[in-house]
């Protein structure tokens, strides 16, 4: 039904596809109805009261955000009494929300805050009804602060409908409501796989991954320390977006500049191990073909996504590929081939990484995550316990970090990484959109498999937004079904296909977040499927930017395996680049 | 019906109800059980074991108040209603049953009786007799009621599906599948005008309409009894008295609209509504009522109970769609409608259980037959649940369009005590509150809407003067902010916040601006929440703003709630009571201590007469005593008489007058006029010359005191009294102008260019009108002002027989002064003694002294000539049904009588003269009443009133309490200061409550024998003794012994 219909928005008459929202009809009138609680495609929860609008004849203020338009209706979307309505929800929501915007860390990017300037808030009108609240610092990626939650409910609808995690939810009642994990556990006792896409649609500092800014601050000053840094593929996509540029510019140099100006004695790319990540996991995947192994395979980089079948579907753990992830394959490596080629004692060494994604932060503090120790111990080398990676910042915390600092990070040069760590080939750059990893791995397996240059090195079959991929690959004579899919919803399709025994994949790729790691939950705030599409252009710019866009092609990983690692999936490889993942425990904070 | 495949079973059912056997039925719905209807039943059943009288269990028949009922039936009589039935009255009850005449015996003490019945799916002829028993419409509380959906309730067992099959249950469903199609149904409840019942009454026909024509897979009904307001159980005993009426509608409904699913959401908290639904679907299931092919039709319908954890929010039907589905009750934004998409994403139907108990009959007997009861726009009957400050509380079935009056004073019979009702609140917390004034509206949807609350399920909690209007918002208000559900900002933080304002004007803490902002948020609350929880939640504090703003502005200004409920705003409920506010604990806790001197300077503090006030005063303080709940009030204004008369015989009383006029704050300057030397007057004085002002009185008598002097007999108050203790104004330095009439010696122009403020303290002494023929004739006495003359000594002599008309003080202080000059007394009044305005003890005093008193007559004529009076004829009046005033209404008979007297003294009132300020420009009420603000007692300007010329007539104590608060503001205005408490100083006195109360009596004063008081005037009451006043002083129970004790006045 492609029918209009004729409605009057502030005394002018308007025409709209039928089932239109009054709020969408009055954008197309050119009225702005701000909302706290609507995002569009994630929230439609009508609970903030600001978007109220008048109707002629209608007996209530009603919410322009779920109402939809009927014909003839005469919208009024500034009288006074909506004026006064909207603002006094606002008011309302201040009354019992902190009054520290100074020292929070979504100072100037806070939802609440524009929201008081734009009604023209100028006194917090009611005092507290409800008693304050203390965060919960329990879990690595992220913080809740229930104190700032205005209750808007865009975390809860995210962490349901996008992720099927319902890791929190509104409990209590009237004043007393909140959000919380069930039973009012810590986020840590909870089943939270720590994605963190509440953090990208909470309008307040609410949810905020945790922010080690400080703590990299205090290492870098550290004249004993040689801190290293990694950047993942998706950050040159979004760490110029963070800081102002337009969506998914791609700043790869003027990254790799800041970071050094920042003073990381090495500049590195977690891209590096993003293509060892693919020899192991390509000749994983050749072996448990080729020997029976549990298929099909599942890549393991997404460290949102491995606490999520490890919370929900235990069972199936077997399926997932046994790498780490390329962020702990790099601190792995970091602290044990790359110190010892260097002569750093590698209990100076710190590893710094820079993520799109909060589950990373979790993901270095897994207590198994401490190989380079280990194998220093095996060599002799008593340390003190050290992990692979010391602390995983996300694209926001790195953009404060260079703000903070006072560089101007457009009119930076353009620098290249250090070397050997920081070579790498466009298969590893697409690591950061969903399919990429897919992609990656098989633009090596296939020639690995067939020993054949492969032809056509871009899988448009597994690109784009759609999230659940399906792909049928010849190797050599073999087919090989493969399926790529985002958001955990979304896995949840193809777990429960192999819960059940009728999964036709060989390989699957998962990521946790929408688009992959360049819609992650560390990424620049305010989420929208249209930023996330020009990022992922821009890595698959970068992919064809790049001399060598194979993983086994890299020469320094060539060299790595040379002088070091023996072959893939040898008994280095599998002390310092696999891993096993079991039932989700709790860990220590 | 012929074809009816259950005919047999309702040829059973039909002999349970009406049976050939002698029969006893128990109500037993949770209102009976919970007054002993179990064990009862218990004893019933022992007692009639063998005797072969049958013994049923029966669902409530409605009157609350009287729990448990039991009916009696002997075949061919009606059925017997007995009330307040007790396990001890079984065999008495069984004996009755057991020959004609036993009945005819247990008659007589039967509450009501049935003759015919009618179940509207048929009607019974019980059988006649007993022409002295009333018929059960004919007692005040089911008199005007409508038994519609309660027909069958408590006449039928609900546990036994034969029994609604008896009375012709079913039928409707039966005559549906056979004769109607599924539009013709809905056609039929169209017609009927059938509106929801739940309380926002939508049109059932349209909602049903849009489900039978909304197409899916399956389609759901649903009844909501999710009945969760405080103060409304009808949906409860509509189920639990007749669960098969409830199932019938929905099936018909189902029938109708092309639903195949339905359940009953019904809240855990009502098990026994719960076990007898269980009951009642099961039976019907076996029957072939329930499941496919129903009667053998082509229809099938299968029902479910789904039990709620009792959240008042799930009400609201998207939040009970949530929480039947298992997620948490939150309400979802509509459309989708739930007729679009509902249950489980199905089209579904809800209708609140009284809705589909109507449709049944509606079927059976059709639409326009509806249409006859209640109104055009509202047709039908609501059953009401009548709870609160209310004699008959029950619930109350009564055509729409019925007044409130009818149903508060004439079901209710008013409050049962000479309390007045002053509220009541319909729709509970969603609702509003109708104040007095509002009673003549009719019940139904629009008019209640009108007036700001709701018709809402059917809750109506009736409120008298001891309710805080205040407090009454602040507990809806706290009852809906802790069920808010919390999902939206409006209703979350908006009632929290209002919330917050209502508790800090109830502690006190509030101020005039929080009053604005409460009021802002309310209709934001109201118009930008998400459901109707907080679209209604405001409307308790939108209607007791709208009605009760004064009581609101006395909170927050003057810290104090008359009701006497805010206790952070008072310190006990006597000195709240007390229009001066005295602190009764106080000089009681002294008195025990043997501090005589402090008790009387602390009691001088706050009322400058305690002599006199402690002969006099209504005594509003032993009203509200609380050791009043264990035998009788503490006697406290004996206690200050006694403190006063100790301190001025022992002569000791100046000294303290010495010390407060020492105290006077220093000169202000400024010069206050009073006009009226009464106890408003003479109490404003005292505090404004001690505030430091120059203070002159003028008054038009020769002396001061006013009434006290002019209008209360010696015997009452002896004169000397009164003279020793206005010596203290003199003390004071208070001036005043005696013999000087305002707009004879002076005007008001004048005396406010002259003064600085001018309070006018005029009284009401104006007497009233009889309005018969005959009041022009000598020998007919205005009452007030002959006793006014009798105290300046114009009267010399009175007739031999003398006849007083009126019931009041004054009435009684004319007879008993008439009584004293030797004439023969006869006092008419037109209600009964119970209903008399005079103090008790005066009343008693005076049918001690063998005055003649004639109740319920009204005089129609005073009979005589030119010579004088030679008598009076009356109407005989008896007793109607309940007025406003809570007393039944006198009521003409055919009979009249004659008094014959020699002299008339009419006494049926005062009114306040204000001719002249009403023709000075100033607004007076039709009565005479002077308007000022309520607050300050301003007039205009710097001209003020105060007293009975303000309120009209009132007591002593409420006019001097109205000359101290206007005192205060008086001197806010001049001097733009707080500065009143200065004039208290603090008295370090135990704050104990005792261990055990005391367990001495009420102690009572000597009196001088009636056959001593003739031809004297001497003082009748003669004081406590020390002794006396010490033990009554103990007494008291110390409710001031409470941290948040605390008065505005000190």
């Amino acid at each position: 039904m492609n029918t209009t219909v004729s409605v009057t928005i502030d005394h002018t008459s308007v025409e709209v596809p039928s089932g239109t929202t009054i709020l969408k009809a009055c954008e197309q009138a050119g009225i702005t109805i701000p909302t706290l609680c609507h995002l569009e495609g994630v929230c439609s929860n009508a609970s903030c009261g600001v978007c109220v609008v008048e109707i002629q004849g209608a007996k209530s203020l009603v919410r322009s955000c779920v109402q939809g338009v009927a014909p003839n209706m005469n919208i009024l979307t500034h009288s006074q009494r909506v004026m006064s309505a909207r603002k006094t929800a606002v008011e309302l929501l201040l009354a019992n929300h902190p009054a520290d915007c100074q020292s929070c860390s979504r100072n100037g990017t806070c939802e609440l805050q524009d929201m008081a300037e734009l009604l023209g808030i100028r006194e917090r009108r009611f005092p507290r009804t409800r008693a304050p609240a203390l965060p919960d610092l329990s879990g690595w990626g992220i913080v809740r602060d229930n104190d700032k939650c205005i209750l808007c409910g865009r975390c809860v609808a995210v962490c349901r409908e996008m992720q099927t995690v319902s890791a929190i939810d509104f409990t209590g009642r009237g004043i007393r409501t909140k959000v919380a994990p069930f039973m009012n556990y810590p986020l840590a006792e909870s089943p939270c796989v720590s994605c963190g896409q509440c953090t990208l649609v909470c309008p307040t500092g609410a949810l905020t991954e945790r922010d080690e800014t400080d703590e990299v601050f205090k290492l870098l000053y550290d004249p004993d320390k040689v801190v290293v840094v990694q950047t993942a593929p998706a950050i040159r996509a979004s760490i110029g977006e963070a800081l102002g540029m337009e969506s998914g510019a791609l700043v790869t140099g003027k990254m790799v500049a800041a970071l050094r100006r920042l003073g990381f004695k090495y500049v590195f790319d977690t891209q590096f191990t993003a293509d060892l990540t693919i020899m192991e996991e390509g000749s994983e995947l050749i072996q448990r073909l080729t020997t029976g192994g549990k298929l099909p395979m599942i890549t393991s980089c997404s460290p949102g996504w491995i606490n999520f079948i490890e919370t929900f579907y235990p069972q199936l753990t077997d399926h997932l590929s046994t790498c780490k992830s390329p962020q702990q394959m790099f601190g792995a490596v970091a602290k044990s081939y790359w110190a010892e080629k260097m002569g750093i004692d590698p209990a100076k060494i710190v590893v710094v990484s820079i993520m799109p994604c909060t589950a990373k932060k979790f993901e270095a503090k897994r207590p198994e995550m401490r190989s380079a120790w280990q194998w220093w111990n095996e060599k002799g080398r008593a340390l003190e316990p050290l992990y692979d990676v010391d602390v995983a910042l996300t694209t926001r915390e790195l953009a404060r970090m260079i703000r903070r600092v006072g560089i101007d990070f457009e009119r930076l040069p353009l620098e290249n990484f250090d070397d050997p760590l920081g070579k790498s080939t466009g298969a590893a750059t697409i690591f950061a959109n969903t399919g990429g990893v897919m992609e990656a791995a098989v633009r090596t397996a296939y020639e690995l498999v067939t020993g054949k240059p492969l032809e056509n090195l871009e899988l448009t079959a597994l690109r784009g937004y759609e999230y659940i991929k399906t792909a049928t690959l010849d190797l050599n004579g073999t087919s090989l079904n493969v399926a790529v899919a985002h958001t955990l919803k979304n896995a949840r399709v193809i777990l429960d296909q192999i819960a059940a025994g009728n999964s036709p994949y060989a390989f699957v790729e998962i990521m946790t977040c929408p688009g992959g790691c360049v819609g992650g939950g560390g990424q620049p705030l305010g989420p929208s499927q249209s930023k996330i599409e020009q990022r992922q252009a821009s890595i698959y710019q970068e992919d064809r930017n790049l001399p060598i866009r194979k993983s086994h092609e890299n020469p320094d990983i060539q060299a790595l395996y040379g002088e070091f690692l023996g072959k893939p999936l040898g008994h280095l490889s599998h002390q310092l680049l696999h891993t096993v993942y079991k039932r989700k425990e709790k860990v220590e904070t | 019906m012929s074809g009816f495949p259950l005919e047999s079973r309702a040829i059973l059912g039909s002999t349970l109800v009406h049976p050939t056997v002698p029969l006893i039925s128990v109500g037993l719905g949770t209102c009976g059980i919970g007054n002993g209807a179990s064990d009862l039943f218990e004893a019933l059943k022992k007692a009639v074991d063998g005797s072969g009288i049958q013994i049923k269990k029966a669902g409530c028949f409605g009157f609350c108040a009287e729990e448990p009922l039991v009916m009696l039936y002997y075949p061919e009589k009606p059925i017997l209603l007995f009330t307040q039935v007790q396990a001890k009255d079984a065999k008495r009850l069984v004996k009755a049953l057991e020959s004609p005449a036993a009945l005819d015996r247990a008659a007589k003490s039967a509450r009501g009786k049935i003759s015919t019945w009618d179940f509207r799916t048929l009607r019974v002829e019980f059988g006649s007799a007993w022409p002295e028993v009333p018929q059960w419409n004919e007692i005040p509380f089911f008199s005007g009621q409508e038994k519609f959906i309660l027909r069958d309730c408590g006449l039928i067992d609900p546990e036994n599906i034969d029994e609604y099959l008896g009375i012709g249950g079913y039928g409707a469903l039966f005559k549906a599948l056979s004769t109607m199609k599924s539009q013709d149904i809905i056609d039929e409840i169209t017609q009927a005008g059938l509106r929801g019942r739940g309380g926002a009454g939508f049109p059932t026909g349209i909602k049903w309409n849009l489900l039978k024509n909304n197409q899916g897979e399956r389609k759901y009904l649903i009844c909501n009894a999710d009945e969760g307001d405080p103060g409304a159980y009808m949906n409860r005993n509509e189920i639990e008295s007749d669960p098969h009426m409830l199932i019938e509608g929905m099936l018909l409904g189902a029938y109708a609209t092309g639903a195949d699913h339905g359940f009953i959401y019904v809240r855990a908290e009502y098990p026994l509504a719960v076990e007898r639904l269980k009951i009642a679907i099961d039976q019907a299931r076996k029957a072939g009522l329930l499941g496919d092919r129903i009667l053998g039709y082509p229809f099938s319908f299968d029902l479910e109970l789904v039990c709620g954890a009792g959240a008042f929010v799930c009400g609201e039907e998207t939040a009970l769609i949530a929480s039947a589905e298992g997620k948490a009750g939150r309400p979802m934004p509509r459309p989708p409608f739930p007729a679009q998409k509902g249950y489980l994403g199905y089209p579904t139907d809800i209708n609140n259980v009284e809705t589909w108990c109507n449709v049944p009959v509606i079927v059976s007997r059709g639409a326009q037959y509806f249409r006859t009861i209640g109104t055009e726009k509202s047709p039908g009957t609501k059953v009401f649940s009548l709870v609160g400050k209310v004699k008959n509380t029950g619930l109350v079935e009564l055509p729409l369009g019925t007044p409130l009056n009818s149903i508060l004073y004439g079901m209710g019979e008013g409050t049962g005590s000479r309390k007045r009702i002053r509220a009541v609140q319909t729709g509970g917390p969603s609702g509003g509150c109708i104040p007095d004034f509002q009673f003549q509206t009719a019940v139904d949807y629009e008019s209640l809407t009108a007036l700001g609350a709701i018709m809402g399920s059917g809750g109506m909690v009736v409120m008298d003067q001891d309710n805080c209007m205040v407090d009454v918002a602040k507990y809806f208000l706290s009852f809906t902010a802790s069920e808010s559900c919390g999902k939206c900002a409006p209703c979350r933080e908006g009632t929290s916040q209002m919330l917050r304002i209502l508790n800090d004007i109830t502690t006190g803490k509030a101020s005039m601006k929080d009053l604005e902002e409460l009021e802002q948020l309310a209709y934001t609350v109201k118009d930008s929440s998400l459901c109707a929880l907080g679209q209604t939640a405001a409307n308790p504090v939108l209607t007791t703003l709208k009605y009760f703003r004064s009581e609101y502005e006395k909170h927050i200004v003057e810290k104090r709630c008359t009701a006497g409920v805010c206790e952070s705003l008072f310190e006990a409920l006597c000195e709240n009571s007390c229009p001066l506010h005295m602190n009764i604990p106080g000089y009681l806790a002294l008195l025990s201590e043997d501090r005589i001197e402090d008790a009387y300077e602390l009691t001088l503090r706050d009322n400058p007469l305690p002599g006199t006030m402690g002969r006099i005063c209504h005594f509003h303080c032993q009203m509200r005593c609380r050791r009043d709940s264990i035998d009788e009030p503490v006697a406290q204004g004996e206690i200050h008489r006694y403190l006063a008369d100790t301190m001025a015989k022992l002569g000791r009383d100046s000294a303290i007058w010495n010390r407060l006029a020492q105290e006077k704050k220093s000169d202000t300057g400024k010069r206050i006029a009073i006009v009226g030397a009464g106890p408003a007057g003479l109490a404003a004085a005292f505090y404004l010359v001690r505030l430091g002002h120059q203070v002159e009185v003028y008054e038009s008598h020769p002396k001061a005191g006013g009434i006290l002097r002019y209008g209360i007999p010696a015997y009452r108050l002896p004169k000397d009294i009164l003279d020793h203790e206005l010596g203290l104004w003199k003390r004071l330095g208070v001036q005043f102008k005696f013999n000087w009439r305002l707009g004879k010696d002076g005007t008001l122009d004048s005396l406010k260019s002259q003064y600085d403020a001018v309070i006018l303290a005029l009284g009401a002494q104006g007497d009233r009108k009889l309005g018969v023929p005959g009041e022009d004739l000598p020998g007919v006495h205005p009452g007030y002002e002959w006793l006014e003359a009798f105290a300046q000594g114009k009267i010399k002599k009175v007739g031999n027989r003398s006849l007083v008309i009126g019931g009041g003080n004054v009435a009684i202080d004319t007879a008993r002064t008439l009584f004293r000059l030797g004439s023969e007394v006869t006092v008419a009044y037109r209600r009964t003694r119970a209903d008399m305005g005079a103090n008790s003890q005066e009343l008693s005093g005076a049918e001690d002294e063998g005055i003649r008193f004639e109740y319920m007559i009204q005089p129609e004529e005073i009979i005589g000539g030119p010579k004088g009076v030679t008598g009076v004829r009356f109407r005989v009046m008896k007793a109607g049904g309940i007025d406003e005033s809570g007393r039944p209404k006198p009521v003409p008979t055919d009979r009249v009588m004659e008094i014959p007297c020699d002299d008339v003294f009419v006494a049926v009132g005062e009114k306040v003269q204000s001719e002249m300020i009403a023709q000075g420009g100033y607004k007076v009420e039709r009565d005479g009443r002077i308007v000022t603000d309520h607050l300050t007692g301003r007039i205009q300007g710097n001209l003020y009133a105060i007293g009975d010329a303000v309120t009209g007539p009132a007591t002593a104590a409420e006019a001097m309490g109205l000359g101290k608060s206007v005192a205060r503001s008086v001197d806010q205005a001049l001097m733009s200061r707080s500065v009143f408490t200065d004039l208290y100083i603090p008295y370090d006195y135990p704050k104990e409550i005792p261990l055990e109360p005391s367990t001495h009596p009420m102690g009572r004063p000597k009196l001088v024998p009636p056959e001593e008081r003739r031809g004297n005037f001497q003082e009748i009451a003669l004081g406590f003794s020390g002794e006396q006043a010490k033990i009554e002083a103990e007494r008291c129970l110390r409710c001031d012994v409470r941290p948040n004790a605390m008065s505005p006045w000190r």
